[in-house]
């Protein structure tokens, strides 16, 4: 499926801000499953783009500097992903809990694409005794970790509400599982933190879902909006496969990563600062358009 | 108990004190190191010399300094320190000093120390080492010898800083180590201070205060110093710059920061400029310090920041501490970061388990200086052995951070958890194994530390500090300094943080040659100016001219209005209207609520509120701590006895009256200290130009309440009273009260120190010797503000000085305030955080 994404930020401030500096985390990364091919940014007022020399995560950063002073800021990232990516299915010979935690710990690979780092707490994902123990129903140690992720991330879609009334941006996972609901980042986060509480590497995406589904299909949560989901690594063989418990679903063709973090703060779309007083409001708005079919 | 010797010696003691008491010391610094060695283990430091010289030599001094009485000696070397304190502690937030001072030091014999020290300089090496390759090439990773999730568990591991060279070439340029003594003598590392390390600016304190307190001991045993460490120290971070003279700034978390007062006077002793993040701003990969003549660049940081906050836009988005886009001018080679963000992660308590076989790896040699035996329980041996002793061992978090099954965070005995907690831990350890360390339970040493009135053996540690010199090489600090447990229980994981502090003496043979971090006469370029003024300095100083001023003039009100109202029955009374116009102008300054009535107990009650009143008013005791905590924060700036009359406490004897009197002289002496004692820099300037703004105010004020068309006699006579000018007015006119005569010499006359015009015309000087921002030859906003206000002054009269000129007046001055703050200080923008998310 090619996919035609817009992706609309809006900052309106109270009074005029100067110096402007962000972090972008707008073009989608390579990765399995998922090609992009074709990426622009469009800011209004014009601002200096460069690439960063320092940065966390599988992600693409550019840092956008605005020096003119400016009431209002306008980010558009427009881009084009071809996206064919395999439903997993699980069997009987998946390595176990306990095979994978202990292959973690071992491993020799400390980049962000390898396990080991996304196998601690991270600064907005505590391990929380509440969630570790909830989790661990489905974790044991001796079950296959595909088939543990999937039954995890159901139960999360069974038994949480999806409201966004319930939690913000910054709301923490232990707050979220407290209230038993939230939005797509409160279900990926508690869905980490009981993860990797069962000593799993689990990993947080930002990315997006088509926007209306195929005939006859449900619309899926999330869409509008930027997403978030969860990636568990699986061994060697299997690497990372990617769970949706805000839809209790595989990542599949539906999904496109736009990067991969230990939790929010390594994804995030934009930060930075300006520098100004009062107060600021943000719009966002996101459209995803298949543009065609995905090969039968 | 009178001992025998004392007894025996009897008044002669004091009869002729020269003559006895070296013989008196020499006899008493005996018995006590007798007494003690009868009583302590075998490891114990001071016994284990059994007879050391060096030691003999310590109690000798300590016995002269106090005789029989050790708890005296205790609260002379306390007194000390606090002495040396007061330049740099901070008032207003508790106790600053985390430990008291010993007066015993501990001694460490030169050949032994240069043991600890090769130890600390090989391990300083190795730390580099694995710091290069960690966020390098990888390889110890890649080959095994580091597992990824050692690097990967440390909240300190910035991975953003991968693959990035730091300027310089260096990662480490300040380390410091806690050290342990074991039973048998033998020295070994607890833990290593990376990050940030705290605390040289204790040992600096507390060799000043036992220098003083034991003047003689450093000759006697030639102990060495400590300012070459720091001049290595300033050195080598100046030569990991690019630029030759560069500029070097201390980057403190703020004055809420517990150690704070050790960072600024660490700042004072090294030359360093002492910044906030809000000082600093990056422009083009560069680092500037916003100073009161624009941006000037900064070479290098010494920072003592949690370093994840150095950067909210490389590193955590949430720090409001950082300056945006340091990391950038650093990985731009721009500016030099000790030690480097990142460092961190070599302090995990799991690193320990493995830096034994780093050395080997990497210099082909063991660690003189052994770590404590630690056991890393992500791997599956090291997991079995500590589960199959956990009694016998302490277990640890591995990376700082609590796991499940230590909730709170903290080294336990293993012996000492109850079974719920056990089984907790060890079914946490079934799954997260990598979060747990084991670590034999360590038994320290003792060293002799004052209880109650007689030495007695306490468990000590010490830490150390090296620094990278010019040539890159790594200098020790000789000494450091020792932490002392409270209790005898030698066992290091219940000794906690410590009870006292000591100064460490390493001594020799050797004579130890004079040095001082100042350089010889002949080298140093003479320098008249003091060099950059950040713009938060001069901010500070300029509110706190304002603030002292502000208290001044208000007491002035009280006294007028104690003075002579109180006593009305001795005639002296002022007339009702003038009472009137004195209650307004207090309670118009926000000192007090307006008054029930005006009778005597209702003056008292104003004036009481007004002086002493809390929180809700701005007081004089209001005003005091707003300028108290404004020194705190310029103690670099300022002078030991300015600060000493800021930091007074707020007076507590006699009635209001003896009070406002008291606090008025205290006034005075600030003024005259201000005036007389600060050299005429840029500082100082700021500082008078808020007194002169702040007094010009005050006088429109009176001028305009009590100098009026239909003013009276009283009020006339109280207008001067509160410009101090009763006497210049007496002397010049025979007459008696007139309004005319009154108002032209509290306003216009330029040679009455206290009038108007002199404290426009003292700005006006001031502002045209600040910096200026171009060299077109134009004035600037805040220049012209004050010519215009001059102008207005020299342009009228006192007949025509009406109230809507001196309202007018009052305003201007208000601009010119905010004029100078837009021009010279930090304030207007503050970063806001840009998030752009909506989630679904």
């Amino acid at each position: 499926m090619l996919y035609q994404i817009r992706h609309v930020t809006r900052f309106a401030y109270a009074e005029p801000v100067g110096f402007a500096r962000n972090n972008l985390r707008l073009k989608p990364i390579h990765w399995s499953g998922q090609t992009l091919e074709d990426h622009a940014l469009i800011i209004e007022p014009q601002g200096r783009v460069y690439p960063t020399r320092a940065e966390a995560g599988l992600a693409n950063v550019v840092r956008l500097v605005v020096e003119q002073p400016a009431r209002t800021l306008t980010i558009e990232s427009r881009a084009r992903v071809r996206v064919d990516r395999p439903i997993p299915i699980f069997a009987d010979t998946d390595p176990s809990v306990a095979e994978i935690a202990e292959r973690a710990r071992a491993s020799r690979d400390a980049s962000p694409a390898g396990p080991a780092a996304y196998l601690f707490p991270s600064p907005r994902i505590p391990l929380d005794r509440d969630i570790a123990e909830w989790c661990a129903a489905e974790l044991d140690p001796r079950r296959g970790v595909l088939e543990a992720a999937l039954a995890l991330a159901l139960r999360i879609q069974r038994e949480f509400a999806f409201d966004p009334t319930a939690t913000l941006v910054d709301t923490s996972p232990v707050e979220a599982f407290r209230q038993r609901g939230g939005v797509c980042q409160d279900f990926a986060q508690i869905m980490i933190s009981g993860l990797r509480a069962a000593g799993l590497p689990a990993a947080y995406v930002s990315g997006y879902i088509r926007t209306l589904p195929p005939p006859g299909q449900p619309r899926l949560v999330g869409a509008d909006a930027t997403h978030a989901w969860v990636l568990v690594w699986a061994g060697p063989q299997l690497g990372w496969v990617g769970v949706d418990p805000t839809n209790g679903i595989w990542m599949a063709g539906d999904h496109i990563v736009v990067a991969i973090g230990r939790d929010y703060a390594d994804v995030a779309p934009i930060d930075g600062i300006v520098l100004g007083w009062g107060a600021q409001e943000m719009h966002v708005s996101v459209d995803v358009e298949p543009l065609e079919l995905a090969p039968v | 108990m009178v001992s025998p010797i004392n007894a025996a010696l009897g008044g002669s003691i004091l009869a002729s004190r020269a003559a006895t008491t070296l013989f008196d010391a020499a006899t008493i610094a005996h018995r006590w190191i007798v007494d003690y060695c009868a009583h302590v283990a075998e490891s114990d430091v001071l016994c284990v010399q059994g007879g050391d010289p060096a030691w003999t030599a310590l109690f000798e001094e300590l016995a002269a300094l106090s005789g029989e009485g050790l708890a005296n000696a205790r609260e002379r070397a306390q007194r000390h320190a606090e002495d040396i304190g007061t330049g740099f502690r901070i008032v207003d937030e508790g106790e600053e000093r985390p430990w008291p001072l010993s007066p015993v030091p501990l001694l460490i014999e030169k050949a032994e120390w240069d043991g600890i020290a090769g130890g600390i300089v090989q391990r300083a090496d190795l730390l580099e080492a694995v710091l290069q390759d960690l966020y390098g090439e990888g390889q110890l990773v890649s080959d095994g010898h580091v597992p990824a999730a050692l690097v990967t568990g440390s909240p300190y591991f910035l991975r953003p800083l991968a693959r990035l060279e730091p300027p310089g070439g260096h990662h480490l340029q300040f380390v410091a180590a806690d050290l342990c003594r074991g039973p048998s003598g033998e020295w070994r590392v607890l833990a290593d201070h990376l990050r940030a390390p705290a605390g040289a600016g204790y040992a600096l304190e507390n060799r000043l205060a036992m220098a003083r307190t034991l003047g003689e001991l450093p000759g006697r045993l030639n102990v060495e110093r400590h300012a070459p460490f720091f001049a290595a120290f300033r050195e080598g971070l100046a030569a990991a710059c690019r630029r030759a003279e560069p500029r070097i700034a201390l980057l403190t978390p703020g004055r809420l920061n517990p150690s704070y007062a050790e960072q600024a006077h660490l700042a004072r002793y090294l030359g360093f400029l002492l910044v906030e993040g809000a000082d600093l701003a990056v422009l083009d990969d560069k680092l500037y310090v916003r100073t009161i003549a624009g941006l000037k660049r900064v070479d290098a940081l010494w920072h003592r920041l949690d370093p994840r906050l150095l950067d909210p836009l490389a590193l955590d988005s949430h720090s409001t501490i950082g300056v945006p886009g340091v990391i950038d001018a650093m990985v731009a080679g721009n500016v030099v970061i000790a030690n480097a963000p990142g460092v961190g992660l070599l302090e995990s308590p799991a690193f320990a388990a493995f830096l034994p076989r780093l050395a080997e790896v990497l210099t082909g040699a063991p660690l003189t200086l052994p770590n404590i035996a630690t056991w890393w329980c992500g791997q599956e041996t090291e997991r079995a052995h500590v589960t199959a002793n956990l009694d016998s061992l302490l277990v640890a978090p591995a990376f700082g951070v609590a796991p499940l099954g230590l909730p709170e965070g903290k080294p336990v005995l293993g012996a000492a958890l109850d079974p719920e907690q056990r089984a907790a831990l060890l079914d946490d350890m079934t799954r997260r194994s990598q979060d747990y360390v084991g670590q034999e339970v360590v038994r320290l040493s003792t060293m002799p530390a004052i209880a109650e009135d007689a030495l007695a053996p306490r468990p000590f540690t010490l830490r150390v500090f090296a620094a990278r010199g010019e040539d890159g090489r790594w200098t020790v600090l000789p000494g450091g300094f020792a932490r002392i447990g409270e209790h005898p229980d030698p066992r290091a994981a219940v000794m906690g943080e410590g009870m006292w502090s000591a100064d460490v003496c390493i001594y020799g043979p050797e004579p130890v040659a004079p040095v001082s971090l100042l350089p010889s006469g002949d080298t140093t370029q003479l320098r008249r100016n003091p060099g950059t003024l950040p713009s938060r300095v001069a901010d500070n100083l300029f509110w706190l001219g304002r603030y002292l001023e502000r208290g001044e003039a208000l007491l002035q009100l009280l006294r007028v209005l104690l003075g002579h109202s109180i006593s009305a029955d001795t005639g002296a009374a002022l007339a009702a209207d003038t009472v009137a116009r004195l209650i307004r102008l207090v309670v118009a300054s926000g000192a007090a609520p307006e008054p029930k009535g005006v009778k005597r107990a209702d003056l008292t009650q104003l004036a009481r509120t007004a002086l002493e009143g809390e929180e809700d008013w701005s007081s004089v005791r209001a005003i005091n701590r707003q300028a108290r905590l404004i020194g705190a924060v310029s103690r670099e700036r300022l002078s030991a006895d300015m600060i000493r009359l800021l930091d007074a406490p707020f007076p507590q004897r006699g009635v209001l009256l003896d009070k406002a009197g008291s606090l008025q002289r205290r006034y005075s002496a600030l003024n005259g200290l201000a005036s007389e004692h600060m050299t005429r820099t840029d500082a100082w300037r700021f500082h008078d130009i808020g007194r002169r703004i702040e007094r010009a105010l005050s006088a429109i004020r009176f001028i305009r309440n009590f100098g009026g068309p239909d003013a009276t006699s009283d009020d006339l006579s109280t207008l001067l009273d509160l410009m101090d000018s009763q006497i210049s007015y007496r002397q010049r006119y025979l007459t008696g009260m007139a309004r005319i005569p009154v108002l032209d010499l509290v306003t216009l006359d330029p040679n009455n120190p206290r009038a108007l015009v002199f404290q426009v015309a003292a700005i006006s000087a001031h502002l045209n010797k600040l910096p200026l921002l171009s060299d077109d030859g134009l004035a600037e906003a805040q220049q012209e503000q004050a010519r215009g206000i001059a102008a207005l002054l020299v342009t009228t009269n006192a007949q025509r000085l009406d109230d809507a000129l001196l309202a007018d007046l009052e305003t201007r001055l208000g601009r010119l305030s905010s004029a100078v703050a837009r021009r010279y200080f930090l304030q207007g923008a503050e970063p806001l955080r840009a998030a752009g998310l909506v989630l679904a």
